[in-house]
């Protein structure tokens, strides 16, 4: 099955044949091995801003002014100019093709953050079916907060959260949702998560998982907060069948001995009460299901009550996974290897746990590496996001996979190590057909689908043609002068367009100088 | 105090015997026993030279050898209890220590079938006095339950957690005790008069509330 590295060829072949039969998904991209981001414009002139991400139709550039106050969005257009000349291919680009605004083509510029706020420069959330735009403002925050209202020692504060919820085709700003001396990780989207038109909110400080359901007419609603109960009535049915107890103490105290009580909240108790149900069962013999109990229920019982909800995303509709995890001195553990954490799956409307995990669970890590797609929620009505290649849909990324599990000389290290990973942050991969591990070959530790930024690298990364085994093309991230300094470390982000044959590569380094940015495209 | 409490609550010539059996084991209940229950504690403080652990050890100060010693005994106490219950593990209960604390445990109820509780699962948080068994244990829910012998802290009003309190009694007797109220409920002797007003009038109105209480809080 030869296939012509000729455009033209590769065009006439596609209109006469047609692939066998339900593989049409598989070829769809190939053409994409003719078309690649091969020539870089080094140190555009660009204005000094942080950018962000394109959105995942490709319609916008999503930038931030660098004090961290407004909102710059772009349009991605081409470059296109006339050449006069024979040979077009051999001159330089005209000098117009050094500057930022012959690719983008600025919408509007709206301010987000009051004076003392700020945007979160790592947080953004796209809803493609109606082009609205999630972003967030935080004050600064405090690491010794004064403890109100059931909230959790050892967790910072942020005096004010404000998720504004925004109109990208024009900018208006629909709605705004606030959230006061709380706490949630906006940085890469990790405690937000959105699906169809459901955000997920994890308030780490006040244990609880807002859901909060995004209108077609533009408005936040709070649908249910998961946590210190499970139903949305639940308070209100407490507090209206409390009258009916008709203790002797006036609505305030009443509510206030609520608040304060010793009683598991709603979504430890549903958690327990799975976890002893799993336990019973486990053995038929009377004295041997007492031992049982004995020595992983009652025995963990205190680890169990302490656990946080650390993370959490949507399986579907119904559907949360959500992450346990253990408090380290006064704060969320990052190296989460080390402590336990566990996996739950939660129906929120039954309120049900219908599974649960520890993080060195085999069987669930079975599930990751067989079915990782279904963890990968996504929105129903993006088309571009059923490419990104995990090692559940690609035979390049599982063979990766399988070399890193016997590499592994201890499994259930591996195993955690790979867990670590869930729940997926919301939006977190870039769609790009460069990041189809069925078309090309590139090092994962120097590029890849996920938004993290990375350390620069003086080497050009390769991309290499999976079928045909040649470089197709390099990105080269360094000046092309070698100019690098060497001193300063600098720090890489790359955004790829997510179908055009465009991407920006952008050096910071640590200190506050203007970043250099580079546009690679096709000429 | 002591002597009240058999003809309340009715034990049985078992639980006596088996009271007897621990008066044997334990020195200390038994002069608590003899003695009634208000002269226990002098007698706890006499018992020392009686009854010494191995007999070896040669206390620095009165006050803190009473006080581990006592905390050991109470410990043996548990412990024995907890084998106890082992050994014979009823179908409607089940508890143990919590973490490595042995004066700290958690109990698991199930609601049995035919009452509005049923479904439920109800966990109980119970803390052992230093001084147990001369001290009742303190029980609370630590799931939320509509029931009239149930405050809105999910304290328990149950006379043998108090007053009624005997050293002959154990945890595999006030967890049945407990788990019987749930069929039983005993209005007259309400922590939530309401409560228990709603279940005297309006029995199926109450039934209806404490199952919707279940579903939404025990489940």
């Amino acid at each position: 099955m030869f296939k012509s590295n000729n455009v033209a060829a590769r065009i006439f072949e596609r209109q006469i044949r047609t692939p066998a039969p339900g593989t049409s998904v598989h070829c769809a991209r190939q053409f994409y091995e003719n078309l690649v981001p091969s020539f870089t414009i080094y140190d555009v002139e660009c204005p000094d801003h942080s950018f962000r991400k394109f959105t995942d139709d490709g319609q916008y550039l999503i930038s931030f002014s660098r004090n961290h106050q407004d909102l710059i969005v772009y349009r991605p257009t081409w470059l296109s100019y006339s050449c006069k000349e024979e040979d077009c291919n051999g001159h330089e680009p005209p000098a117009k093709a050094k500057r930022f605004e012959s690719f983008f083509h600025q919408l509007y510029c709206v301010s987000l953050a009051a004076s003392n706020e700020f945007i979160c420069k790592d947080f953004f959330l796209y809803m493609e079916s109606n082009q609205f735009g999630i972003f967030a403002t935080s004050t600064a925050q405090i690491q010794d907060a004064p403890l109100m209202g059931g909230a959790i020692p050892g967790v910072p504060s942020i005096e004010k959260i404000t998720f504004h919820l925004l109109r990208l085709d024009d900018g208006v700003i629909l709605d705004e949702m606030v959230f006061h001396n709380d706490y949630v990780i906006l940085a890469y989207n990790m405690g937000v998560f959105l699906y169809d038109d459901l955000l997920a909110v994890v308030s780490l400080r006040y244990q609880t998982i807002h859901i909060l359901q995004i209108r077609d007419s533009g408005n936040f609603v709070n649908v249910r907060a998961i946590g210190a109960f499970c139903q949305e009535d639940d308070e209100l049915f407490l507090n209206s069948s409390s009258q009916f107890a008709g203790n002797h103490v006036d609505p305030v105290e009443n509510y206030q001995s609520n608040s304060d009580s010793s009683f598991l909240s709603g979504i430890k108790q549903r958690l327990l009460s799975f976890i002893f149900r799993v336990t019973w069962s486990e053995e038929s013999d009377k004295m041997q299901r007492v031992q049982n109990l004995k020595k992983k229920f009652y025995f963990h019982f205190q680890d169990y009550v302490d656990l946080m909800i650390s993370k959490v995303q949507f399986l579907d509709r119904h559907h949360l996974l959500i992450k346990f995890g253990g408090v380290v001195d006064g704060g969320l553990s990052r190296t989460a290897d080390h402590h336990p954490s566990f996996f739950a799956v939660y129906n929120m409307e039954t309120t049900e746990i219908v599974a649960f995990y520890q993080n060195a669970a085999d069987d669930l890590y079975h599930l990751f590496e067989q079915y990782c797609d279904h963890l990968h929620a996504t929105s129903r009505n993006s088309l571009h996001m059923n490419f990104v290649s995990s090692h559940s849909n690609n035979i390049h990324a599982q063979d990766q996979l399988k070399c890193m599990k016997n590499k592994a000389s201890n499994t259930s290290q591996f195993v955690k190590k790979m867990l670590s990973s869930l729940p997926f942050s919301c939006q977190s991969q870039s769609p790009s057909p460069y990041f189809d591990q069925s078309l090309f070959r590139f090092d994962e530790k120097l590029i890849s689908a996920g938004d993290r930024h990375r350390q620069l690298t003086d080497h050009p990364i390769k991309f290499i043609s999976r079928r045909r085994h040649i470089l197709k093309f390099k990105i080269k991230s360094g000046p092309e002068f070698g100019s690098t300094d060497g001193r300063s470390k600098k720090i890489s982000s790359f955004l790829f367009h997510p179908f055009l044959p465009l991407a920006l590569s952008i050096q910071q380094t640590l200190f506050l100088q203007p970043p250099v940015v580079n546009i690679h495209f096709r000429r | 105090m002591y002597a009240r409490s058999p003809g309340k609550f009715g034990e049985n010539s078992l639980e006596a015997a088996s009271a007897w059996k621990r008066r044997l084991n334990s020195t200390l209940s038994g002069a608590g026993r003899k003695e009634g229950g208000c002269v226990w504690k002098v007698s706890k403080m006499n018992s020392k030279g009686l009854d010494i652990s191995g007999g070896k050890s040669s206390p620095s100060s009165t006050a803190t050898w009473v006080w581990t010693r006592s905390a050991s005994a109470s410990g043996k106490r548990i412990q024995r209890e907890l084998a106890e219950l082992n050994i014979n593990p009823p179908s409607d209960f089940y508890a143990g220590p919590k973490g490595d604390k042995l004066d700290n445990w958690v109990a698991t109820l199930t609601g049995p079938p035919g009452t509005p509780y049923h479904g439920g699962i109800f966990f109980l948080d119970i803390k052992f006095p230093n001084d147990y068994p001369f001290n009742p244990p303190e029980v609370v829910f630590k799931t939320r339950i509509y029931h009239c012998n149930v405050d809105s802290a999910g304290n328990l009003n149950l006379d043998i957690l108090k007053d009624g309190w005997s050293p002959a009694l154990t945890v595999t007797k006030v967890l049945s005790t407990i788990s019987s109220i749930f069929t039983n409920p005993d209005p007259y002797n309400p922590r939530s008069p309401g409560i228990a007003r709603l279940y005297l009038t309006d029995r199926a109105k109450h039934d209806e509330i404490a199952a919707e209480w279940t579903l939404r809080f025990a489940k």
